[in-house]
């Protein structure tokens, strides 16, 4: 498949997220592209293959697009009057650092399950005693990354 | 990676997962962080970064323990 092609689409699906707050289906890809299902299949999994994102085992849908989630998760993340969901803690604050955007960040301890709110302000997060655990060191952040 | 409330709170968690803990960042270094990691995401010629790369943004934010090396 031809190499602009494969980062177009690439920056197609990040482009959908951020405008609709989920990812395109591979068919929706396949129209846009004038592609055949397989192709956009084939597209989609040599994308994966990059960690360019990750679909959900097994199928064509996009599980993650980081800092994107593309599935609800518990952290919630509310730019442009949209509602974002991100995979973890950190693309929590992943997704206002790549749109540049002001944010309004809602998720919970871990631990307790209290509220954590966290606030972007003119590229800047507002104040919060709040913190961030990484369990895996960076070498085995591939290994799964859903579990990282 | 998840939040926490408090150090409290991440150590009550830590030994009721029965697992070692690994690295702590505030909120204003993981703003650092993800700024630095995410600013180009959107844009059309992001095409990944090197494994050198990942270790150049480490290294500038001060991320230089052994849990943030490659190897």
């Amino acid at each position: 498949m031809d190499e602009n092609l494969i980062w177009e689409i690439r920056a197609f699906v990040y482009r959908h997220l951020a405008e609709t707050t989920h990812p395109p289906h591979v068919d929706e890809t396949a129209t846009r592209f004038d592609l055949t299902h397989e192709e956009a299949v084939l597209a989609y999994e040599e994308l994966h293959r990059r960690h360019a994102f990750f679909l959900q085992p097994d199928t064509q849908d996009i599980l993650m697009a980081n800092p994107f989630s593309g599935v609800e998760t518990p952290f919630k993340v509310h730019v442009n009057g949209k509602t974002c969901f991100a995979n973890c803690a950190w693309d929590s604050l992943g997704i206002p650092a790549a749109l540049h955007v002001d944010a309004e960040i809602k998720a919970a301890c871990a631990q307790s399950g209290e509220p954590i709110q966290l606030n972007v302000i003119d590229q800047q997060v507002q104040k919060s005693e709040a913190l961030v655990h990484f369990l895996l060191p960076f070498r085995d952040w591939y290994d799964d990354l859903v579990f990282t | 990676m998840l939040f926490f409330r408090s150090e409290e709170a991440l150590h009550e968690w830590l030994v009721a997962q029965k697992v070692e803990r690994g690295a702590v960042l505030s909120i204003p270094q993981l703003w650092e962080l993800s700024q630095h990691w995410y600013w180009d995401r959107m844009s059309p010629n992001y095409h990944g970064r090197t494994i050198e790369q990942v270790q150049e943004i480490f290294k500038e934010l001060g991320l230089t323990s052994e849990f943030w090396q490659a190897q």
